[in-house]
């Protein structure tokens, strides 16, 4: 049984051309080889 | 390959060994973001863009520079009808691979060259907007108003086409929610929310029909263009009667406008048809007179013409037959008479004035031993080669200028022609003129065998000569 309300609160407003470039701006682009890249970075800097 | 952390080449070892970086670690992240496009592109080729989605975002935060992910994500986006994140998808692809990125390239074209289209986008995207304002203000009519326009605007638009169905839904409009979840489930066919709505449409159909008995008075819904029509069963039957009754007597409007045609339409029709046949008829006819009479006014003119022209003829005869006549008597004064004679056999004395008349006559008579004797011998070769008809053209030349010729022997062999070649009176006559000139000579002894045995048909031969 679908309950209406809260099936509508999934709804979001989709992105409009205007909020295009703050949306990208604002997206987080961190993906696994970042973290390796920390990770490294981190125990390097720790051993030396 | 180069290590991530300091650029040294590290080959195929799994420790870079300037830095100590875990390259075997790093590689498995990369295979793993490519397994990842993989999975997403199969999904997408079978329209499981929902889950061909899933699949690369995931991809991409592994690996972000994965540009063929990232440009498959933006498609995925565009299909399903989101634009603009498709749009920064491959706005981001460009950034983080400026080279050699022809996909983004030819996708952000395309965007750009199409006049209007962002501003009708935007246009959908914020009336999809404002229908869920309205929806969450409690107004699902006009909610459901702005879904149909986005939904004729951008037909793929998923989300619109979902939110609609739900709006049904709620609405009890079960029939209707279920059509527009059929175009979705089109569009992207393993949405898992499409398909929950589905599976809820279908179970309250299937309570309506199997849990509920149907009245006698049920209300009947139909669309009339954006409206709903809402009635009693009773009423619309009522109405589908009128719509027989209706539907009837176009049926018959029509019969009867096809037998007016055919009894009153046809017939003048056939009428015009021919009276234009007989209007065409008398042209022709009229066109052939004209074209005869015109045809026997060229022929006096073309007779005319000929009239004239033989008169040039002749005139122009007149000087070939002077020449020839010169030219006969030259011969003649250096002693050669054959060409003489056959220059004087030339000329046409008709022609000739009077005292070229004179010269003529006196020429022949000096040279007409000659031609008499050329066409005697060429009678005589004729006749030699049997060639009878021709030998008596020869013979009668000679003939009708001297009966006497050689003793009557010309006409004797005329005759001898006319016998051989069946015409036995005109031999009779010749036989007969023989033996009247020449009683004695053997010519009119021949002669006389012939005409007392009035055996025609003999031979020459068998007479003895």
């Amino acid at each position: 049984m679908i309950d209406f309300e809260e099936e509508l609160k999934k709804y979001e407003p989709a992105i409009e051309v205007e909020q295009a470039e703050a949306d990208i701006k604002a997206r987080d682009l961190t993906d696994l080889t970042d973290l390796l890249f920390n990770m490294t970075a981190q125990n390097n800097g720790t051993n030396k | 390959m180069q290590c991530f952390m300091c650029g040294a080449d590290v080959g195929n070892s799994k420790v870079c060994y300037n830095c100590g970086a875990d390259i075997l670690l790093y590689k498995q992240i990369i295979y793993t973001s490519y397994v990842f496009y993989n999975q997403g592109l199969e999904k997408a080729k079978v329209k499981d863009l929902s889950g061909a989605i899933e699949s690369l975002k995931s991809s991409l935060q592994y690996y972000k520079y994965n540009t063929r992910a990232r440009n498959l994500l933006g498609l995925c986006y565009y299909q399903v009808g989101e634009m603009v994140r498709a749009l920064n998808e491959w706005v981001l692809s460009k950034n983080l691979q400026p080279e050699d990125n022809p996909d983004a390239d030819r996708y952000l074209a395309e965007i750009e060259n199409a006049p209007g289209l962002l501003s009708k986008t935007n246009s959908t995207i914020k009336k999809y907007n404002q229908a869920i304002d309205y929806c969450k203000s409690g107004s699902k009519d006009l909610a459901m108003i702005q879904l149909k326009k986005v939904i004729t605007q951008n037909p793929n638009f998923v989300r619109a086409h979902q939110l609609l169905a739900l709006l049904y839904i709620q609405e009890g409009k079960y029939a209707d929610a279920r059509k527009i979840l059929s175009q979705a489930s089109k569009i992207d066919g393993n949405n898992t929310t499409t398909i929950r709505y589905i599976h809820e449409v279908k179970a309250r159909l299937k309570e309506q029909n199997t849990g509920r008995r149907r009245h006698k008075n049920d209300t009947v819904s139909f669309a009339d263009g954006n409206d709903t029509v809402i009635m009693s069963e009773k009423s619309f039957r009522s109405m589908l009667d009128n719509s027989r009754a209706s539907f009837v007597n176009i049926l018959l409007g029509l019969v009867i406008g096809l037998l007016i045609c055919f009894f009153l339409v046809v017939p003048t029709v056939r009428d015009s048809v021919k009276d234009g046949n007989t209007n065409t008829i008398l042209s022709l006819n009229e066109s052939l007179a004209e074209a005869n009479s015109e045809k026997d006014s060229l022929q006096s003119e073309v007779d005319g013409l000929k009239k004239e022209l033989s008169a040039f003829d002749d005139k122009q005869d007149v000087a070939t037959s002077y020449d020839n006549l010169f030219a006969a008597q030259n011969s003649y004064n250096a002693g050669d008479s054959a060409a003489a004679s056959e220059y004087i056999q030339l000329v046409t004395k008709d022609v000739l004035g009077e005292q070229g008349q004179q010269a003529y006559d006196s020429l022949y008579e000096l040279i007409s031993p000659t031609i008499l004797q050329g066409y005697y011998d060429d009678g005589n070769n004729f006749y030699a080669e049997e060639n009878y008809e021709s030998a008596i053209v020869n013979y009668k030349t000679v003939v009708d200028s001297d009966e006497s010729y050689d003793d009557g022997a010309a006409l004797f062999l005329l005759g001898d022609c006319y016998r051989l070649t069946d015409q036995t009176d005109l031999a009779l006559e010749c036989f007969n003129k023989v033996v009247e000139l020449y009683p004695s000579n053997k010519w009119g002894r021949q002669a006389k065998v012939y005409i007392a045995a009035d055996d025609t048909q003999l031979d020459a031969k068998e007479i003895g000569e």
